[in-house]
């Protein structure tokens, strides 16, 4: 009863299509407040139990009710419906809430579809590989309710139930033989249907969920708040030899105006381009950059960068890779760097007051202090090299858990607290320098990163963003400084998660870490494959292939290629689907004796008897009657008079068998 | 049987229209969308192309169609939508969703084919009824093949519902179809349609079958016909087959015959089966005479008449039929029934 309850349950349409929906819904779920998710399990759960407990379907007008109250909630959390989210959500909701009236064919088919759509919607938000996984369930989800409400609706019209047709596993085996064709197509397309090189409608800026990555400003906190997040920011694949991880500054927003309180980039800073490039021939570093969409509109490379690439708007005055558009999608750029240039020997007169302002009124003790050292220098250098020697010597900590500063927070942090993390460390250094007549600014980005060895290639997390300073020396220009190293060597020896020498979350285990780093491999390598794969990557691929113009009848023509050598392919093998295979081997090998002999012009059927066989092959040429005999009595005994000792005598001799030449 | 009780319904069942089932969109999309001339231009066309072939024959390829369904359309639709999106925002794993869901659509289109194409339409059967009933349209299908059909519908040309059946391998399946009827004589039944929407309900496949059989309607039995007129020998109506009475005579077997009354000695003898004759003489027989009827029109008649010959045989009395210009003898049992019916059947025409 419960068994047969089961398959009952397994051949129901509706329940492979709430489990389509439910699947569908898992990625959407996270990220909608609780009671919209409540206000969407509800209804699933509802279908599930009327469905199994026979329950009447809910009047109309009560669905109308919870459909409007259903809307009246939704807009009052989102605001509107315009968002990416928002609209997500409202399908999400609506595709629940039909459940409620989903009781017939059509009703299903259009849950089962749009939670495929709703399925694709996701890939919006994040293209990972396991989003693979929870495409293929949804698609196999949906196919197997399509199959099972055609099935149902063709035999609605008799009387009887529908018969079970192949039963489960004969159903597996044929979904994945069909799975096995049209993956190798799909791929055929996915290859080479045209792409397009921009897009046609606008792709919004704030596409993502409020993803964490650097910001174009820098209060306390910021960038502890990255710590926490071990998503990778981008990885490096270097041409050229590695650089030492210590050198390893990956730079971002370089900051220069500072309000008391927070830092943000300068409108100049952001706006004009630098005058003077490295050599990119001369570069010691070559790599190639993965980006990972952050939403902002920078892109990062090692100190100093030589190359602007092409989804780069400029390349600034303070060497920061601005884009256009914000980075929605993952971008691939080569770039090359010299750490060794020089960086504006000479400072005009607008930055160099950029880099000296200051709020008047803060901080009083700081000012005194940096008045002292200044009359007590010789030279700027020395002045820093006094600054960052009071760091390493005095008690100062690196510490992710430092205590509020509140409005003269440089004085309370140099004179009191001395409790800090990088960007403590690299604002109030940059502040004491104003403050000592040296031009200097700030800058974040990252530093360090893991070297993965199966890949070749940097892979640098949010964890290890990091903010240091420069300063402007005369002779040598911008020159990068970073007390945190002064204060915690290790942090750019060997990164900030050791340096601090505490679990940030109850699984940040070390193995657990290199383990992670160690599979990110396999995410590049998706990136770089499936992600990354737009018209230029079409194009060259195809290049490689020695296709050189890529008109829109070359692709035509090209797919129809391929998708007719997979389909010649693979094509046998789907004619032989729900081929009935007989079990027993005596049957089979008699069904090929009757082959043979009907292709050597016997006129043999599959319904004839042993002794009408027999009879039949009588006077034709290549053909031993004895030989026909024994099989004929053979097959004779065993069918009717369950003679199994001649059982494999017969099997030997059908074997054997074959149609001789007539001479 | 009981074909009195059974033919009391005075109006054909009614199916109801699809236009009416679908609603309001339903009508107007009936309206703008002239389902029944779309469909009769295209049979003639097949019938003009020869593919009007009657059974027995084996579906081949010219004489299979297919066409997505509208669920085929909508799903299109939606691959379509979602394939724009996924070029727009070039995201990749949407095109892969869509171009693998499409492939396997477009592939169902083969397997829709294959699961017709080589059936074999062995025959279309029919059996007579009473006008006002549904005709039964037997179609015999054939697998000749060793693998199953799954699925496979058949309808009349001018209905969506029919009969559904999963073919195994080797083996024959039979559909029934009901063909509504209104009038009493030969029918001509509509083209059917073999079809199926195998395997995910994307795309539908179908075949015509041109049936050259014809279906036989017998006049609708009156509702309250007069009684049964008296038999000649005065037994009230109820001259029974005794056991005690005198052979009367030795006839050829038939069908139906009980098997106490078969005269085995003389069939023995013959070498032919011989039935014995145990009623009382001709003159006794019930006759149902259409001359009789009077105030009546002449499909009123037929009716009264069709009612007769169905108790007289419910009765087991032997009775006689006289029209104008066609006379059955007075015989009983199953065959003199359906001569008797088919006589009315046809009448005049």
């Amino acid at each position: 009863m419960k068994h047969g309850r089961m398959r009952q349950g397994l051949h129901n349409p509706l329940y492979w299509v709430v489990g389509t929906l439910a699947v569908a819904l898992l990625p959407q779920l996270p990220s909608m407040a609780p009671h919209l998710v409540a206000i969407t399990l509800l209804p699933i759960a509802w279908r599930t139990l009327a469905e199994l407990r026979g329950w009447k379907p809910l009047p109309t007008l009560l669905r109308l009710g919870i459909t409007l109250a259903t809307l009246v909630v939704l807009v009052g959390t989102y605001g509107n419906l315009l968002g990416r989210r928002a609209a997500v959500g409202l399908l999400s909701l609506m595709l629940a809430l039909k459940l409620l009236e989903t009781y017939r064919a059509r009703d299903a088919r259009v849950v089962a579809s749009l939670s495929l759509f709703l399925c694709a919607t996701q890939f919006l938000f994040s293209q990972g590989m396991l989003m693979v996984v929870y495409g293929a369930t949804c698609m196999t989800g949906a196919l197997a309710a399509f199959a099972l409400i055609a099935r149902r609706e063709a035999f609605a019209v008799t009387a009887r139930p529908a018969p079970t047709g192949r039963g489960l596993l004969g159903e597996l085996s044929f979904g994945s033989r069909l799975m096995a064709l049209a993956v190798p197509l799909g791929l055929a397309l996915f290859l080479l249907f045209p792409r397009w090189g921009s897009p046609l409608w606008g792709v919004p800026e704030r596409s993502l969920d409020a993803r964490t990555g650097l910001s174009d400003s820098m209060t306390p906190g910021t960038i502890q708040a990255l710590f926490m997040d071990d998503s990778p920011a981008f990885r490096a694949d270097f041409r050229t030899g590695l650089p030492a991880r210590r050198d390893l500054y990956w730079r971002g927003p370089v900051l220069w105006n500072f309000d008391g309180r927070q830092w943000q980039t300068d409108f100049y800073g952001r706006r004009i381009e630098a005058d003077t490039l490295p050599d990119a021939a001369e570069a010691p570093y070559v790599y190639e950059v993965q980006l990972e969409p952050h939403e902002r509109h920078w892109l990062f490379a090692l100190d100093y960068p030589a190359i602007k690439p092409p989804q780069a708007q400029r390349l600034t005055v303070d060497y920061q890779l601005m884009t256009r558009r914000g980075i929605t999608r993952l971008t691939v750029y080569e770039m090359a760097s010299d750490p060794d240039f020089i960086d504006s020997p000479d400072l005009r007169q607008t930055f160099r007051q950029r880099a000296l302002q200051l709020p008047e009124a803060f901080n009083p003790r700081t000012r005194e202090l940096m008045a002292g050292w200044r009359a007590e220098a010789n030279s700027d250098a020395d002045l820093v090299r006094r600054a960052l020697a009071h760091f390493n010597q005095e008690n100062f900590r690196y510490t992710l858990n430092p205590p509020l500063l509140s409005r003269h927070s440089v004085d309370e942090f140099l004179f009191d607290t001395r409790e800090g993390f990088c960007e403590h460390y690299a604002s109030t250094f940059t502040i004491m320098m104003r403050m000592a007549g040296i031009p200097a600014r700030v800058v974040t980005g990252y530093q360090g990163g893991w070297y993965n060895e199966l890949g070749n290639y940097v892979l640098v997390r949010q964890s290890d963003a990091h903010a240091w300073s420069e300063v402007w020396l005369a002779g040598v220009g911008w020159t990068r400084i970073d007390p945190t190293a002064a204060v915690a060597p290790s942090r750019v020896e060997r990164g900030a998660i050791d340096a601090l020498g505490e679990r940030r979350f109850l699984l940040d285990y070390e193995w657990l870490r290199e383990v992670r780093n160690g599979f990110d491999w396999l995410n590049r390598a998706w990136n770089d494959w499936v992600i990354a794969f737009d018209a230029a990557r079409q194009s060259s691929l195809l290049g490689f292939m020695g296709v050189e113009r890529l008109s829109a009848r070359t692709l035509v023509a090209l797919l129809a290629g391929a998708m007719g050598v997979v389909a010649l392919l693979l094509l046998p093998w789907l004619l032989r689907l729900g081929r009935h295979r007989e079990r027993d081997p005596v049957v089979r090998l008699w069904h090929r004796f009757l082959q043979r002999l009907h292709r050597a012009g016997v006129p043999v059927t599959v319904s004839m008897g042993p002794l009408e066989v027999a009879g039949a092959t009588a006077g034709h040429a290549g053909i031993d009657p004895d030989e026909v005999k024994r099989i004929t009595g053979g097959y004779l005994n065993l069918r009717y008079a369950s003679d199994v000792q001649g059982r494999d005598v017969l099997i030997r001799d059908l074997k054997r068998f074959r149609v001789g030449r007539p001479s | 049987m009981n074909t009195v009780a059974a033919a009391d319904s005075s109006t054909p069942p009614a199916r109801r229209s699809p236009a009416r089932r679908r609603g309001l969109l339903g009508a107007l999309w009936a309206h703008f969308w002239p389902r029944e001339a779309i469909r009769d231009w295209v049979i003639g066309r097949v019938r003009k192309r020869g593919g009007a072939i009657t059974p027995p024959y084996t579906l081949a390829y010219r004489g299979i169609f297919i066409l997505p369904t509208v669920f085929g359309f909508g799903f299109g639709g939606m691959l379509v939508f979602t394939a724009l999106g996924g070029l727009n925002f070039n995201n990749n794993l949407a095109l892969l969703l869509v171009f693998v869901l499409g492939a396997l659509a477009q592939m169902t289109t083969l397997l829709a084919y294959r699961n017709l194409v080589g059936l074999r339409v062995a025959a279309v059967r029919s059996e007579p009824v009473f006008a006002g009933e549904p005709a039964h349209l037997y179609l015999d299908l054939d697998n000749p093949e060793d693998r199953h059909r799954f699925a496979v519908e058949a309808a009349l040309a001018t209905d969506r519902a029919g009969d559904c059946v999963d073919l195994r391998p080797e083996r024959p399946a039979s559909l029934a179809l009901a063909l509504p009827t209104r009038r009493r004589g030969w029918l001509e039944p509509p083209p059917l349609r073999i079809e199926t929407r195998y395997p995910m309900g994307f795309f539908r496949a179908w075949s015509w079958v041109f049936p050259d059989t014809q279906c036989l309607v017998y006049p609708r039995p009156a509702q309250s016909p007069p009684p049964l007129p008296a038999t000649g020998a005065g037994h009230s109506g109820q001259a029974r087959r005794g056991d005690g009475d005198q052979v009367y005579g030795l006839r050829n077997y038939r069908a139906g015959d009980p098997l106490k009354h078969i005269a085995w000695r003389t069939s023995a003898r013959h070498g032919q089966l011989y039935s014995r004759e145990m009623e009382s003489p001709r003159d006794s027989a019930c006759v149902l005479d259409f001359h009789r009827l009077d105030g009546m029109d002449t499909e009123q008649r037929l009716s009264v008449l069709t009612a007769w010959v169905l108790q007289a045989e419910h009765r087991q009395l032997v009775y006689a039929l006289v029209l104008p210009g066609r006379t059955v003898a007075p015989a009983s049992g199953p065959a003199h029934r359906a001569e008797c019916l088919e006589v009315l059947a046809l009448f005049g025409t």
